[in-house]
């Protein structure tokens, strides 16, 4: 690996979040909707219009857009995404509190997809055709097929309505409530977990029926190895592989897809102030958290293809 | 490792196992403590005084906040840091100050106080929601300690109806910007930032055995079904806006009950400045056009009752039956109304209203369907509400469709909707001319005489009913659910149905 093809992936990494950043910049100013008119405006309430310029002049929003954006930039090479226009609060302190939330709902859920798919599938593999091969190609199926917030809403119903086994939603710190926390992550995280765990399945399945199709397993059979060992070191390790990459691609999509099952169970990760911040005109929140975002994908990016090209040399110079 | 049945089975197994120590449901040590857990709607974007951020902003504000006065139960205004208020021989308005009331730094209220705390709502820098009302204050006067004498520009009877609402609080003089001292029955004593605020009785506050409860958690539930499931679970003790689907499921729930009131209401807003709506036939036309009865069923699940003249509440001195009904449904009429404007065979226009609130877009439909049927075939414009905000405030529509509260349960509490003279917002008709509505709300608000006044009212009503500045849709329900050992809390009736979040301090366990 090249010193000279990293810093060019780096420079196109930086170079794409500052795209990411500018294009957002622009099009939030360009779409109609006063922040300051929307704030004052909370709940129907009409506010006299020398107010909200008097709170347009205090929030800077009077300024050329240029201006805006000059300083938006200058403010982005020091590292700081300005505050909030509705309480002040700075950007990244807001997305330092919130982001690790978001990344505790994805790993606990892929951790439970990978507990449920891969195991899963590789037993419908080994025993294909059978009973529980059909039934959870079908119930994959049917995960794959129903959205996540219909999944979300029926948790909710069915746990904390019905059967008033478990909070309906919200958060509570890990360090106030350890127990309360884990209750009110584990919906959510099954939520999400749900179409991971589909996709982990299939893919494990079909990996492992393809392994098992391989002449090196027929001669580990001969040889007269268990069907456990087998399976574990000649047929797993082989299979994997492809699952593995696709549980990478799938993560940076789940930083996406948790949007609505934030909403739904009312975890406050980065999803929920993005999407108030967007519905206020909250410009710099949502510049601040939408880079966050992209530059964790474009950083995950960045690993996947460091990955490969340290797998396989050929791809630096593809 | 090794992958066998039993190790598959094991793996499915162990999340229930580790998770089962959480399953089962502690019995709630926050009720045991008297803490009440209140399901807000939102998060409040900040907590200052004066500026207005919402009605779930103002629930919390109230409880940490105090002001002169405030509504009880019934509407009524009582008195809060001021005992008394009267008008003096020179028209100026009079507040005696309550002895013993103190700030929760310990420092007491003293009229120092409350001047100050006038000149910062109506500075002219100041962004608070009742500045422009504050800015008819000539001057504060400080007769003695106890004692404040507000001068005003003009003759202004609701004057002290202004220091109810949840945006003009008596802050001490020395507080920082930052963090703003008040009076209130409750103590901020903690928050989840986006997620939870908790508050703590303040042993010092002026009214005896108040608040009631030891303290308050207020949790946000920003989605209104997974609000009311927190509800229903058991997660909370009370919800407010319930959602009007789910009324009948709160109601039906032998741990439960519903509080409701008919506050808020649904309305069409008109751009005065180009025809067609600038011929007040065609708006009256539009009033006559509606049946409301199939928005109440639609749009608010049957919570609600058709509105077919203007926002006044039923029981309160201003009401009157006939006029109430002015614009009754009446298909014939409305087609009378367009032909004598000029517009036989109806015309084509605009609908503006979002698509982000259900109720604004399921009403806006409905206006459509029964404009088509009297030949006004209207496109719907749905964008999301900030959109919405901006093109109603800049007068990008034709017709509009609102919801929106009056300030007050008096009339005077309308002109902050009827008065087309005002600058431009988005819940107004945009330059519509109502010039007798308008003379008629000012000649109330600077009368005295409570039988002259409601004469005035009835006129204005009158007026109201020939210039359409509005046409008013459905009244929709505000409903508040509670366990049913949750005691003494009153959803206030009317339009004050969003400052019921005061009736909190006077809330218990039973």
């Amino acid at each position: 690996m090249s010193a000279g093809w990293l810093g060019r992936r780096l420079f196109l990494t930086l170079a794409m979040a500052w795209i990411v950043a500018t294009i957002v910049f622009l099009a939030l100013h360009m779409v109609p909707g006063d922040p300051a008119e929307l704030l004052l405006s909370t709940s129907g309430a009409m506010p006299d219009p020398a107010t909200v310029q008097e709170l347009r002049e205090k929030l800077g929003l009077d300024q050329p857009l240029m201006v805006q954006y000059g300083r938006f930039l200058a403010g982005l090479a020091r590292g700081d995404l300005g505050t909030s226009l509705v309480d002040d609060y700075p950007v990244i302190q807001e997305i330092a509190l919130r982001l690790p939330r978001t990344l505790e709902l994805i790993l606990a859920g892929t951790l439970i997809a990978l507990v449920v798919g891969v195991p899963a599938g590789v037993y419908a593999a080994v025993h294909r055709g059978g009973a529980f091969d059909r039934v959870a190609s079908w119930i994959t199926a049917l995960l794959l097929a129903v959205p996540v917030f219909v999944v979300g809403t029926l948790l909710v119903l069915l746990f904390a309505q019905t059967l008033r086994l478990m909070p309906a939603g919200g958060f509570t710190p890990f360090a106030q409530d350890p127990g309360q926390h884990l209750k009110l992550l584990a919906l959510p995280a099954i939520a999400i977990a749900k179409g991971l765990a589909a996709v982990l399945f299939r893919m494990t399945r079909a990996a492992t029926l393809d392994a098992l199709a391989h002449d090196y397993v027929r001669t580990a059979r001969a040889k007269g190895l268990s069907p456990r060992r087998t399976l574990v070191v000649h047929v797993l390790r082989n299979a994997l592989n492809p699952v593995v990459t696709v549980l990478g691609l799938q993560m940076g999509t789940l930083l996406g897809g948790t949007v609505l099952v934030e909403y739904v169970f009312n975890w406050p990760g980065l999803s929920t102030p993005l999407l108030r911040a967007v519905e206020g005109r909250d410009y710099p929140m949502v510049v601040g958290i939408i880079l966050t975002i992209s530059v964790l994908f474009l950083l995950i990016n960045l690993l996947v293809e460091l990955l490969h090209a340290a797998i396989d040399p050929r791809v630096q110079h593809g | 490792m090794t992958i066998s049945r039993r190790s598959v089975l094991g793996a499915g197994l162990a999340g229930p196992l580790l998770a089962s120590p959480f399953l089962t449901r502690p019995a709630s040590a926050q009720r045991a403590a008297g803490i009440i857990r209140y399901g807000l709607s939102a998060f409040p974007p900040n907590l200052q005084p004066w500026v207005s951020t919402g009605a779930s902003a103002g629930t919390v504000k109230m409880l940490i906040n105090r002001s002169l006065v405030s509504y009880d139960g019934k509407g009524e205004l009582r008195g809060e840091l001021a005992e008394s208020w009267s008008r003096d021989a020179e028209g100026a308005w009079v507040f005696k100050l309550r002895k013993g009331c103190v700030f929760h730094n310990g420092e007491p209220v003293t009229a120092d106080d409350v001047k100050w705390s006038i000149e910062q709502i109506a500075g002219e820098k100041s962004t608070a929601y009742m500045r422009t009302q504050f800015q008819l204050i000539e001057r504060v006067e400080i007769p003695d300690p106890q004692t404040v004498r507000l001068i005003t520009k003009e003759p202004l009877v609701t004057l002290p109806s202004w220091f109810a609402n949840y945006n003009t609080f008596i802050i001490w003089r020395k507080s920082t910007p930052n963090e703003p001292i008040g009076a209130g029955p409750f103590r901020l004593v903690g928050q989840e930032r986006g997620t939870s605020l908790e508050l703590a009785a303040f042993d010092k506050f002026y009214k005896p055995g108040i608040p009631k409860a030891k303290g308050i958690k207020f949790v946000v539930y920003a989605d209104e079904n997974l609000r009311n499931a927190a509800l229903i679970s058991g997660d909370v003790d009370m919800i407010e806006y319930v959602p009007w689907q789910s009324m009948a499921t709160v109601q039906a729930d032998p741990r439960l009950k519903l509080d409701t009131q008919e506050g808020p209401f649904m309305d069409v807003l008109f751009n005065g400045t180009k025809p067609p709506f600038n011929d007040p036939r065609v708006r009256r036309a539009v009033a006559h056009a509606v049946k409301r009865d199939d928005i109440v069923k639609v749009a608010f699940f049957g919570r609600g009752k058709p509105l077919e003249g203007l926002p006044i509440v039923e029981g309160t001195p201003w009401y009157d039956k006939d006029l109430a009904h002015g614009w009754n449904y009446d298909p014939a009429r409305a087609k009378a109304l367009l032909t004598e404007a000029g517009f036989a065979n109806g015309f084509q226009t605009t609908i503006l209203a979002t698509a982000q609130f259900g109720m604004h877009k399921d009403t806006a439909e409905i206006v459509q369907q029964y404009l088509a049927a009297i030949g006004i075939q209207a496109e719907l414009q749905l964008p999301d509400w900030s959109t919405r905000v901006s093109r109603g405030t800049r007068g990008q529509y034709d017709m509009a469709i609102h919801g929106v509260s009056s300030d007050n349960n008096d009339p005077d509490g309308l002109t902050v909707v009827l008065d087309t003279s005002l600058s431009p917002t988005h819940g107004r008709s945009f330059k519509v001319d109502a010039p007798r509505t308008i003379a008629a709300l000012a000649r109330g608000r600077a009368e005295f005489d409570q039988a002259k006044r409601i004469e005035i009212y009835k006129e204005m009503q009158r007026a109201a009913l020939e210039e359409v500045p509005l046409v008013g849709l459905a009244w929709r329900e505000q409903g508040y659910g509670m366990d049913k050992g949750v005691m003494g809390f009153v959803n206030q009736p009317g339009a004050l149905s969003t400052s019921s979040g005061n009736m909190l301090e006077e809330t218990y366990f039973g």
